[in-house]
């Protein structure tokens, strides 16, 4: 059927001997960001669907939509750090209930808190932009200074009103966050799409919606089998201009992955009777737990503002 | 002979919530033919990429040659080289794993890796498109080839490396019959060379055609039983509880009846 064996093939092999400290490898920026994407695409995916005990998953999407938006402008009007802080309390029992691993998600909460709501505002901590009482001073010049519309006073510190200042915005920061992810762990993604019907979005857009994102899904399947594939052959030195070559052949192999994906979906579609217009099944009335829980958000709600 | 790859109690699961793999132990020797048959899901690729390093376990232990490997350990750029070129890992979709321009590149990709000469990893690369009979493809663009081809040409871009370890997820995968039994023909030819011929599947004919030490996952990711191909084979119950073979109706010219289905556990042919 082929040919002799080829001789380098019968060639013993040498006994691997390992030796420490020859340096690490470093896998190449690229292909390491995709897989990251790749895996966060799939634990999005996968936190929602593996939990079928979550009481949270089952209640009516578009209550659950409506109740987000609303505890999110809550949430933007609260303007003292304890109404920022009833709202936290609130939300971690909401976390509590909806039995959402907080492990998975804290990690991605605090870092994104940090930067968002914590380094871009720690500059509001000192006296040259949030005037107020001085409680730390970090450095004093012989005199102040005008620079151009800027007054720097002659001492620099941090004030009451901008630890005050700073403290709400992360906390309103921290807490809008906590929300959005609870809202995405705690949902499947075809019920969260549904739930947009509050918002009179059509079903097309909806089907569209939904469709994106599976393609989504099973492309970063296909990265991630991409990236082990590369993995396992990586073994030497490889120069940055092959790695290049590489990295462009395998983005041109998942768009074209991507192609024959939707045409082959469409095809599909089409050969189920689609013919311009998506009708999907109406979604069940409303249920008591349901009911509870919008209650429970609005009453949440209120709470954190009269505080 | 000699132990080549350890595994120790290994414990896998996807982001600590989906089980993959639990308790796995085993030991597979030097020039072995080892399978890991089971049913869809039940682990069967997932034990492969530990072997090979691709991902790491959660709990227990992956020794190479009595070498430790960790998820740390293979960060160090000698024992990733050694590794790496004992391993070859052939995909069960081939489109993943072909990555460069033409046929030819990709046969070179790995010698040329490893430090080898021009010259030399041309010639390997030559005799091994000889060795597989594919010449024709020499400088086809990877993407124009059909399936079988892209197999033909992942299991020879793997090859030119002449690795110790061939490590095969489903090896029969979306072949036609022909290009079935010249892959049948191929590992059981390359495991008389001497190479270590690891590769997972479903199918029983398969298992029957190469006789392979067998080990079996269940539908609860754990090893129910290893053995010869024979022993499992031959044991009706245990294939049926873990869901290897079903009740089905079958025809043989005008007879038609129903029986669980396996050809070497009824037919014995």
């Amino acid at each position: 059927m082929w040919n002799t064996i080829p001789a380098y093939l019968l060639e013993q092999h040498e006994p691997v001997v390992f030796s420490e400290n020859t340096g690490k490898t470093k896998l190449p920026f690229l292909e390491r960001t995709l897989r990251k994407i790749a895996a966060t695409i799939k634990l999005m995916y996968l936190q929602s669907e593996v939990t079928t005990e979550k009481k949270i998953l089952h209640i009516h999407p578009q209550v659950k939509v409506f109740s987000f938006i609303y505890l999110i402008v809550v949430i933007s009007l609260a303007n003292t750090v304890c109404s920022q802080l009833t709202a936290f309390a609130f939300i971690v029992v909401f976390y509590l209930i909806s039995k959402t691993s907080y492990k998975y998600v804290y990690r991605k909460i605090l870092f994104l808190s940090f930067v968002f709501g914590l380094l871009i505002f720690l500059p509001a901590l000192l006296n040259g932009i949030t005037p107020g009482k001085i409680v730390f001073k970090i450095f004093t010049f012989n005199t102040s200074y005008q620079f151009w519309i800027y007054h720097i006073p002659q001492t620099i510190g941090i004030t009451d009103s901008g630890i005050h200042i700073v403290s709400l915005l992360f906390l309103r920061v921290l807490n809008s966050i906590s929300l959005a992810m609870l809202f995405l762990f705690s949902s499947s993604f075809p019920q969260l799409i549904k739930g947009f019907k509050v918002f009179f979005i059509p079903d097309t857009f909806i089907m569209i919606i939904s469709l994106a994102y599976k393609f989504i899904f099973i492309l970063s399947k296909s990265i991630e089998e991409t990236y082990f594939a590369l993995k396992s052959r990586l073994a030497g030195n490889v120069n940055n201009k092959n790695l290049q070559n590489i990295i462009s052949g395998r983005v041109f192999y998942i768009f074209k992955k991507a192609k024959s994906n939707y045409e082959n979906t469409y095809s599909a579609m089409v050969s189920k009777g689609y013919c311009g217009k998506v009708i999907f099944q109406k979604e069940n009335k409303l249920k008591v737990a349901d009911v509870y829980f919008l209650l429970a958000a609005i009453v949440s709600g209120i709470i954190i503002i009269l505080i | 002979m000699g132990k080549i790859i350890s595994l120790k109690d290994i414990n896998y699961s996807y982001f600590g919530k989906i089980p993959a793999l639990k308790n796995i132990s085993s030991d597979i020797e030097s020039g072995e033919m080892f399978c890991i048959i089971g049913q869809n899901g039940s682990g069967k690729s997932t034990l492969l990429n530990i072997m090979n390093a691709l991902i790491f376990p959660d709990s227990g232990e992956v020794y190479f040659k009595e070498n430790k490997i960790t998820e740390k350990s293979i960060h160090d750029k000698n024992l990733n080289l050694r590794l790496r070129q004992s391993m070859g890992f052939i995909f069960q979709n081939p489109d993943v794993q072909l990555f460069c321009p033409t046929v030819f590149d990709e046969l070179l990709f790995a010698p040329l890796q490893l430090n080898m000469s021009i010259d030399e990893a041309h010639e390997r690369a030559e005799q091994t498109l000889s060795y597989l009979n594919i010449e024709y493809l020499k400088d086809r663009a990877v993407h124009m080839l059909s399936g079988g081809e892209k197999k033909k040409v992942a299991i020879a871009s793997v090859l030119t490396m002449n690795p110790e370890i061939l490590l095969v997820d489903e090896p029969l995968s979306g072949l036609d019959p022909k290009t079935q039994t010249f892959f049948i023909e191929l590992l059981l030819e390359l495991n008389k060379a001497g190479k270590t011929i690891i590769f997972t599947t479903h199918q029983l004919d398969l298992v029957d055609h190469i006789q392979p030490r067998v080990a079996v996952l269940s539908e609860d990711h754990t090893i129910e039983k290893t053995g010869t191909a024979t022993e499992i084979l031959n044991d009706e119950e245990f294939l049926i509880s873990v869901n290897l073979i079903h009740e089905h109706i079958h025809k043989h010219g005008e007879e038609t009846h129903k029986h669980y289905h396996s050809h070497y556990v009824f037919h014995k042919h």
